[in-house]
């Protein structure tokens, strides 16, 4: 099981059914979310600064699960800041896109970043984690 | 000295008959002589005698042998001068042959006062006659001159002979022997008497017919130029300081085109018609071209006379001599404004619809991703429920009913994305596909179907063991055939299903046959393969099958036919390029 993953989506249903279903497959302890790309950043800005104020370092997510369409900052735009030096001390964690989307260009973007390690249809369902739980040896 | 004289005697005839006739004279008076003396008994006058008549024959032989000799010189000079005219006459009719056999031309003379002509053997070689046809007066002649121009010839031709003009030469028709005509020049001179008055003519007809000819049909080539839509101009062949060379012709056309006449550009270089707007990269294409004296094409917008501008496609052709030296450019233009506004207006056109393409591909991918997120969330949600038991029955169907509403509503939309990716997807890849094992695929996904109803399917695919297409298309494109078939397959009769196919030309055809329900084909014909058409109140027929069907075939470059009769079956045929 892992530590702790973070859901990107600007839809809080698809968030509350990540959460449920994350916990039904005791995929992740913990389930952190961020509406949009940016507040995502903001996170990983605040986990930063205590990082380097306090003795105790705060827990980083594992993995992230990123929607492409949201407003404030999209999916790619959160990776090409997330995937810049800045944040070297988080972005070993793997991506996998979850998304609506049927945009070949999309499937096509994906392909370029390695970080994303999967590119899945949601909803996301049990069936879909066991399928992670064995790609990433959890 | 008697034997010197005697070889002189030798050299001349003259010598010789005076030598004779002297010796002849000398034993005639020493006969004499000696009989007188014979006869006669003093000796001293006879001596006497003797001397006298030695004296004499020698005298008259002298005399006799002067004026010999003088006659004689004078017979050798007047058979020298005989020699000389003689050969004078030879040589001057050798010469006459040789001319007359190198010469084409037809000679007849013409001894005006008598009315004879005579023809020289052109007359046979060049117009046919025999010797037995040709006339021996000028009206034979005359008769033979093409009826258009037999006036206007005989004019000219008295009028010469009463020489009121000086010289006579002209071109008339002239018949053959098999009836068609020549053209021919004629020219000829007359022979005058002491009171100068015209009394033979002497001539010579030229065959012109191939010159006539020739010239008609450069005539001929000459109108393509000068009625030519396309500005044609010549130029010379070098030029001065990287310019097009100077302008020597131009035909109408260009006159038309840029204003400027003929007379106000030859001498001129083309590059007069250079302009603010040219286009300076297809000039200096121009330019090197002609340094490297090749051919070229350009397009570029140039300027009448009146300085208006105008599209221009300008070629330049160099035009070689045979020691392959340049001699002339030619260069021919089109006025292509109307063509260019056309292009312009087409590219225009498809930059608006590309993009208006582009905008509602980009609308389709929003929409249905807008589309998709809430429903993937109801069946996230609806997944979720499944776990969780549930006491109340009317709750329980509630949610059974919500549930297949769902995955309805998913499925159509996920067929509808399909739609709009295949449309999307025109250069998709193709591979080389084996038919069997496309089969195998489809009918693992229908195993269950193909299990319940176990119809008899029957396969040939020996003919077309690999297709070179797109894999998923195929199966999509079968699995729906199959589907289709097993769905609407008559209640009254087994099941059968045959597949084959062919290979014919470079196309393979695929047949598919079933027994089953059928289509109305005059009724639908039109809507067979359309979007959302049902044409059996199936409850899970949508009217996409087919019309994804037809969207694939077509996207791998393919044609779809299909042939039904209600309650015998359905046939498809699928053309493929192979």
């Amino acid at each position: 099981m892992l530590e702790q993953i973070l859901c990107i989506d600007d839809d809080p249903i698809t968030l509350m059914l990540c959460k449920k279903v994350i916990a039904k497959s005791e995929f992740s302890k913990e389930v952190i979310t961020a509406q949009n790309g940016e507040e995502a950043l903001h996170h990983f800005n605040n986990l930063k600064y205590t990082n380097n104020n306090k003795a105790k370092t705060s827990k980083k997510p594992e993995l992230i699960f990123l929607d492409l369409n949201m407003p404030v900052m999209g999916g790619w735009e959160f990776l090409d800041h997330f995937t810049s030096p800045d944040y070297t001390e988080f972005n070993n964690a793997n991506v996998i896109v979850l998304s609506s989307t049927i945009d070949p260009d999309d499937l096509a973007k994906a392909k370029k970043y390695p970080i994303i390690i999967d590119f899945l249809s949601k909803p996301i369902t049990q069936p879909m984690l066991e399928y992670l739980k064995k790609k990433i040896n959890v | 000295m008697v034997k010197l004289t005697i070889f002189e005697v030798m050299k001349s005839k003259t010598l010789q008959i005076t030598l004779i006739y002297v010796i002849l004279s000398l034993i005639m008076a020493l006969v004499c002589h000696s009989l007188l003396t014979a006869y006669f008994s003093k000796p001293e006058y006879l001596y006497l005698f003797l001397l006298k008549d030695i004296l004499f024959i020698s005298c008259t032989g002298l005399i006799f042998k002067r004026i010999l000799s003088k006659n004689e010189n004078k017979n050798i000079t007047i058979f020298e001068k005989l020699k000389d005219t003689n050969e004078e006459i030879k040589e001057s009719n050798e010469k006459y042959d040789i001319v007359a056999k190198a010469t084409s031309d037809t000679i007849w003379d013409w001894k005006i006062q008598e009315d004879s002509i005579n023809w020289n053997k052109g007359i046979e070689t060049i117009f046919g006659y025999n010797q037995l046809e040709v006339g021996k007066t000028s009206k034979w002649w005359f008769d033979k001159i093409h009826p258009e121009d037999s006036i206007r010839m005989s004019i000219k031709l008295y009028s010469f002979i009463e020489q009121k003009t000086e010289k006579w030469q002209d071109q008339y028709r002239f018949k053959c022997a098999d009836g068609t005509y020549k053209y021919v020049l004629d020219r000829g001179f007359l022979l005058k008497d002491d009171n100068g008055r015209a009394i033979r003519m002497i001539g010579a007809i030229q065959d012109i017919t191939k010159q006539k000819e020739e010239e008609q049909r450069l005539k001929l080539l000459e109108t393509v130029i000068t009625q030519s839509k396309d500005s044609i101009l010549i130029t010379e062949a070098n030029s001065a300081s990287l310019k097009i060379p100077k302008i020597v012709y131009v035909n109408p056309a260009f006159s038309q085109m840029s204003g400027y006449l003929s007379n106000e550009i030859i001498g001129k270089s083309p590059n007069i018609f250079k302009g603010p707007k040219s286009d300076s990269e297809e000039l200096k294409k121009l330019l090197k071209a002609i340094k490297n004296e090749e051919e070229c094409l350009i397009e570029t917008i140039t300027y009448t006379k009146n300085k208006e501008e105008y599209w221009v496609r300008f070629s330049m052709i160099p035009i070689f001599n045979a020691e392959g030296a340049i001699t002339h450019w030619i260069s021919i233009q089109r006025d292509i404004t109307d063509e260019k506004k056309l292009e312009i207006e087409k590219e225009h056109l498809i930059r608006e619809l590309t993009q208006n393409n582009k905008d509602l591909k980009q609308f389709s991918y929003i929409t249905s991703h807008n589309l998709r997120a809430p429903l993937s969330n109801l069946i996230g949600l609806l997944n979720l429920i499944e776990d969780i038991p549930i006491e109340n029955e009317e709750l329980e169907e509630i949610l059974a009913g919500f549930n297949k509403s769902t995955h309805l509503l998913n499925e159509t939309i996920n067929d509808l994305v399909k739609v709009i990716i295949i449309k999307d997807n025109p250069s998709m890849q193709k591979e080389e596909v084996s038919l069997q094992e496309v089969f195998e695929n489809v009918f693992s996904q229908l195993s269950f179907q193909i299990e319940l109803h176990k119809p008899i399917i029957k396969l040939k695919f020996d003919r077309v063991p690999l297709l070179t297409t797109n894999k998923a298309y195929i199966e999509s494109i079968l699995l729906n055939l199959l589907t289709n078939s097993i769905k609407y397959k008559s209640e009254n009769r087994k099941l059968k299903i045959s597949i084959t196919a062919e290979q014919i030309d470079n196309k393979a055809v695929l047949t598919f046959k079933d027994n089953g329900i059928g289509i109305d084909l005059e009724r639908n014909r039109d809507k067979i393969f359309g979007l959302y058409q049902r044409f059996h109140n199936y409850p899970d027929s949508k009217g996409l099958g087919l019309y994804l069907v037809k969207s694939q075939v077509e996207t791998m470059g393919g044609t779809i036919i299909i042939d039904s009769e209600v309650n015998k079956g359905t046939t498809f045929t699928i053309t493929f390029k192979n």
